[in-house]
C-alpha cells in the first residue's frame, strides 16, 4: 500500500516536473532580441525597376531576370511600380526613386513628357543613370534601351500576315492615342513591310485608353470595312477587347489576328486559338541584360553605352505551337 | 545533531529560495520583454517621428515663405535639426531585410532638407516662382516620406510578424507556466511539508507508545527512536529512565522473596517454641526429677543409671533450649554423644556406634538439633527392626571451603520417591523421634540457615545402607553478604 503510493506520487511529482521544465523550455527558449537579419556589408549598388505593370506575367520575368543578375553582382534591386498601367503612380514612384537617389534605375519607357522631365532634367541633376526597357523613349536622353526592336517585330508580324492572308485584303491595325514610341516603331515595321504589298490594304483604328472606348472605335471601324480580314492590335493590352467585339460578331477562327506578348490575356487568348500569332519577347533577358548593363557602366566597365540599344530575341509564336 | 529548530529553518530557507529564484526568473523575463516591446515601439516610433518632423518642417517653410521673419527662420530651423535627428535615429534600425528602404528613405529625407535649402535659397534670391517650385517639390517628397514611412513600417510588421506571434505564443505560455508551476510547487512543497511532519511526529508517536507500554507497566520492552534531533535524546533518556527503573523493580522483587523466606522461617521457629511451650512445663518437672533420680542413684551406687538420667536430662534440656539459634558443631557433637549413650544404654550391643572427628573443624555454626534428628532417624530404621543391630557411622571432614558432616547407617536403605521426598523438606513423619524433629524439619531449617539448597544430600541404596552427608559453608551466607556490602 505504502509502496504503491510512493510511486504513484513520484510518478505525478516526475509528469509534473517534466511539464513544468517543457514549458519552461518553451517559454525561456525563444530568443528575447528581435531577430535582427544581419546586416551584410551594404550591397554596393540599389537598383530600381520601374514599370506601369505589376505582378504581370511579363514584367515578373523581367523582375526576375534583373533580380537574379543583380544578385549575382551583389548589388540589390527592387521592383516598383503601378498597376494597371496607371501612370501618375508610375511616374510618381520614379519621382521618389530619383529623390531617394536609387544608384540606378530601369524603367519602362513611357512616352510622355513627364517621363521625359524627370529622365532629363531630374535623374540627370541627381546624376542617376536611368535605362529604359521594354519600350523605349529615345528622346529622354536615357542611358540606353533594353528590349525588343519594335520596328523589327513590326516586321515580322507583317510578313507572318502577308503569308497567312496571301496577296490581297484589309488590314485593321489597332493603336492607341497614347503615340507611344514603341507603338510607333512596331506600325512603322508593319507599314515597311506592307507597303510591297500593295494588295493589302491598312485601316487605323486609334482609341482612348478605356474599354468602352475601344470597343466603340473598334465597332466603328469594323462597321466601315465589313471587309476586313486581318487584325493587328499594336498595343498588347488592346487585344483582349478586340477579340471580345469581333467575337461579338461572328466566329474569331476565320480572322487573322495578331498581337504581342506583353500583356497578361495573351497567352489564354493563344492557347484558345482567339488569335493566330503572338510576337514573343524574352522579358528575362530584358531584365538580365538592363541590370547587367547598369551594373556595368556603374563600375564603369563599358563606356559609353551604346545608345541605340540592346536588343533583345523575339519569335512570332503562332496559335498552333501553342502548348 | 539535526535539530528541530534546524528543520523548520531549512523547510523555511528551501521555500525562500524557490520562490525567490521564481520571482527573480520572472522578474527577470518581463524586464527583458519591457524591453523588446519597448524596441518594437521605439522603432515604429522614430518611423513616425521623421514623417511628422518632415511635415513639421513643410509648415514652418510655408510660413516663412508667407512671412519671411526670423522667428519663423528660426522654427524652420529647429525643424530641420529634429528631422536630421530624427533620420539618424532611423538609420540605426538598419537591418539586412529593410537596408534598401531604409536607404531610399534616409536619402529621401536628405532630398528633401536639399529642397528646402533650395526653397529657401531662392526665397533670398527673390525668385518666387523657383522657390514654389522648390516648395512643391519639398511637399511632394514629405507626402512620399510619409508613404515610405508606412511602407517601411508595413515592411516592419511583415518582417517581424513570426516574432510577434512567438511574442503573443510565449506570453500563453507563460501563462501555462504559471500554472504548471503552481501545480509543481504545491506538490512538491506538500510532500516535502509531509516528510517534514512526519519527520518530527514519528518519533513523538514512538515516544508515545513507549510511554503508554510503560504506563501499562511492561518496563522490558526496549525504546528506539531512529531519528537524530532532540525527541531522539528525549528517547535516548526515556529509556534510561526505563532500563533503571526495570532494575528497581528486579531488585524490589528480589528483595520481597528474601522477606518472604524470612517470613517462613520465622513461622518455623514460632512453631517450634510453640510445640515446646507446649511442653515446657513437662520438662521442667521431668528435668528435676530426672536430676533428683540420678542424685538417688548415685547415692544407691547405681553410678550407670545416674549417668544415663544425667544424658536424658541434658539431652532433653538441650533440645528445648537451642532450637531457635545457631550453635557450634562442638556442641552438636556433645549432645549427639549424650544421645547415642542412652541409646547405647537402650539397644546395648547392638547398637555400635564409630566416631571419625577431625576436631579442627567445629567451630562452624549451625542450627540447633540438626545432628540428632539424623542419627535418631538412622537408629530408628537401621539399627531398632534388625536383630544384629547396626552400625552408625558419624564423620567430620574438611572438604574445600565447606566442612563435610556424614552419616552412614548400615540398614535397609531408603526407596528412592522417599529420598525426594525428604530433599524437599515435606516429609512430615515425626512418630518415635524424641524431640519431635523429623528430617523434614531439618532440611528445612538447613536451607533457611545457609540460604542454599545443595547443603543436604542423602545417598541410599536398598540393602546397602543410607548416608546422609551435610556439606557446611564455613562461612554463613549473611555474613558474607555483610562483608560483601561491608567492601561496595
Amino acid at each position: 500500500m505504502r509502496k504503491t503510493i510512493v510511486v504513484l506520487l513520484s510518478i505525478v511529482g516526475a509528469a509534473l516536473i517534466y511539464f513544468t521544465s517543457v514549458s519552461a523550455y518553451k517559454v525561456f527558449r525563444a530568443d528575447l532580441r528581435l531577430p535582427h537579419s544581419p546586416l551584410t556589408q551594404s550591397a554596393e549598388y540599389r537598383l530600381v525597376l520601374i514599370t506601369q505593370e505589376l505582378e504581370t506575367p511579363f514584367w515578373d520575368k523581367v523582375g526576375n531576370g534583373a533580380r537574379a543578375e543583380a544578385a549575382k553582382h551583389g548589388a540589390m534591386l527592387e521592383v516598383w511600380g503601378s498597376y494597371n498601367n496607371d501612370s501618375d503612380e508610375f511616374l510618381k514612384k520614379l519621382e521618389i526613386a530619383i529623390h531617394s537617389r536609387m544608384d540606378g534605375i530601369i524603367v519602362q519607357g513611357l512616352d510622355t513628357d513627364a517621363f521625359k522631365e524627370l529622365v532629363k532634367y531630374k535623374a540627370a541633376s541627381y546624376g542617376i543613370p536611368v535605362i529604359t526597357v521594354v519600350s523605349d523613349v529615345p528622346d529622354s536622353l536615357r542611358r540606353t534601351y533594353v528590349g525588343t526592336d519594335h520596328f523589327e517585330a513590326g516586321r515580322l508580324i507583317a510578313r507572318q500576315l502577308a503569308e497567312d492572308m496571301g496577296p490581297e485584303g484589309t488590314v485593321i491595325l489597332l493603336r492607341d492615342s497614347g503615340n507611344a514610341y514603341y507603338q510607333e516603331q512596331r506600325l512603322n515595321g508593319i507599314r515597311s513591310v506592307l507597303e510591297s504589298h500593295p494588295g493589302i490594304r491598312l485601316r487605323y483604328a486609334e482609341t482612348e485608353g478605356s474599354r468602352e472606348q475601344m470597343i466603340a472605335a473598334m465597332q466603328n471601324l469594323m462597321n466601315q470595312a465589313p471587309e476586313a480580314q486581318a487584325f493587328i492590335a499594336a498595343n498588347a493590352n488592346l487585344t483582349a477587347a478586340m477579340v471580345q467585339e469581333i467575337g461579338r460578331r461572328s466566329r474569331v477562327q476565320p480572322y487573322h489576328i495578331y498581337s504581342f506578348d506583353d500583356s497578361p490575356d495573351m497567352l489564354t487568348l493563344l492557347r484558345d486559338g482567339l488569335i493566330d500569332g503572338v510576337i514573343e519577347q524574352s522579358p528575362e533577358e530584358m531584365g538580365r541584360l538592363s541590370a547587367a548593363l547598369m551594373i556595368d557602366w556603374l563600375k564603369g566597365g563599358k563606356l559609353p553605352l551604346d545608345s541605340g540599344g540592346y536588343h533583345t530575341e523575339i519569335r512570332l509564336r503562332k496559335a498552333d505551337d501553342a502548348p | 545533531m539535526n535539530r528541530i529548530q534546524n528543520k523548520i529553518l531549512s523547510l523555511t530557507g528551501i521555500v525562500l529560495f524557490i520562490m525567490a529564484a521564481i520571482w527573480m526568473t520572472l522578474t527577470y523575463y518581463s524586464r527583458q520583454t519591457q524591453e523588446q516591446y519597448n524596441e518594437i515601439l521605439q522603432r515604429y516610433l522614430r518611423m513616425n517621428e521623421v514623417t511628422s518632423a518632415s511635415q513639421q518642417m513643410i509648415t514652418d517653410l510655408n510660413n516663412y515663405l508667407i512671412q519671411p521673419t526670423n522667428v519663423n527662420l528660426e522654427q524652420l530651423e529647429r525643424s530641420k535639426e529634429r528631422l536630421r535627428k530624427a533620420k539618424y535615429d532611423v538609420y540605426a534600425l538598419r537591418n539586412g531585410d529593410n537596408d534598401f528602404d531604409l536607404t531610399s528613405y534616409t536619402n529621401l529625407i536628405d532630398s528633401l532638407l536639399e529642397a528646402v535649402s533650395r526653397s529657401l535659397m531662392f526665397q533670398s534670391l527673390m525668385e518666387t516662382e523657383d522657390s514654389n517650385q522648390a516648395f512643391n517639390e519639398a511637399t511632394r517628397i514629405s507626402r512620399s516620406i510619409s508613404d515610405m514611412t508606412l511602407t517601411l513600417l508595413d515592411t516592419e510588421l511583415k518582417t517581424y510578424d513570426r516574432f510577434y506571434r512567438g511574442i503573443i505564443e510565449r506570453s500563453t505560455e507563460l501563462n501555462k507556466l504559471g500554472i504548471w508551476l503552481l501545480a509543481t510547487m504545491t506538490f512538491l512543497l506538500l510532500i516535502f511539508a509531509y516528510w517534514f511532519a512526519i519527520s518530527i511526529t514519528r518519533p513523538v508517536q514512538k515516544l508515545t507508545q513507549a510511554a503508554k507500554e510503560l504506563s501499562r507497566g511492561r518496563f522490558d520492552q526496549k525504546i528506539e527512536v531512529s531519528s537524530n534531533d532532540e525527541i531522539a535524546f528525549l528517547a535516548k533518556m526515556f529509556e534510561r529512565m526505563r532500563v533503571n527503573i526495570n532494575n528497581l523493580i528486579t531488585e524490589i522483587q528480589q528483595k520481597a522473596q528474601l522477606e518472604h523466606e524470612l517470613q517462613q522461617n520465622k513461622l518455623l521457629l514460632q512453631e517450634s517454641r510453640y510445640r515446646s511451650l507446649q511442653s515446657q512445663i513437662h520438662p521442667h518437672f521431668l528435668f528435676n526429677t530426672l536430676d533428683t533420680l540420678s542424685k538417688k542413684a548415685y547415692l544407691e551406687g547405681a553410678e550407670e543409671t545416674s549417668d544415663l538420667l544425667a544424658s536424658v536430662a541434658g539431652l532433653l534440656r538441650y533440645s528445648l533450649r537451642r532450637m531457635d539459634r545457631s550453635v557450634t558443631l562442638y556442641e552438636e557433637v556433645r549432645v549427639l554423644r549424650q544421645y547415642m549413650d542412652i541409646q547405647s544404654a537402650r539397644f546395648a550391643d547392638r547398637l555400635r556406634y564409630v566416631e571419625e572427628i577431625d576436631d579442627s573443624c567445629l567451630y562452624v555454626q549451625i542450627p540447633g538439633l540438626t545432628l540428632q534428628p539424623i542419627v535418631e532417624n538412622a537408629v530408628i530404621h537401621a539399627v531398632e527392626p534388625m536383630e544384629d543391630g547396626g552400625t552408625i557411622t558419624f564423620r567430620v571432614a574438611e572438604e574445600g571451603d565447606r566442612i563435610r558432616v556424614e552419616i552412614a547407617d548400615d540398614g535397609p536403605g531408603i526407596p528412592e520417591d522417599k529420598i525426594a521426598q525428604l530433599l524437599r523438606g515435606s516429609a512430615q513423619e515425626t512418630e518415635g523421634h524424641t524431640t519431635g524433629i523429623g528430617i523434614g524439619n531439618v532440611v528445612q531449617r538447613l536451607r533457611l540457615f545457609y540460604g542454599k539448597d545443595d547443603i543436604i544430600d542423602i545417598e541410599s541404596k536398598p540393602g546397602a545402607g543410607t548416608k546422609v552427608v551435610l556439606r557446611l559453608p564455613k562461612v554463613r551466607r549473611n555474613e558474607a553478604d555483610d562483608q560483601r556490602t561491608d567492601r561496595g
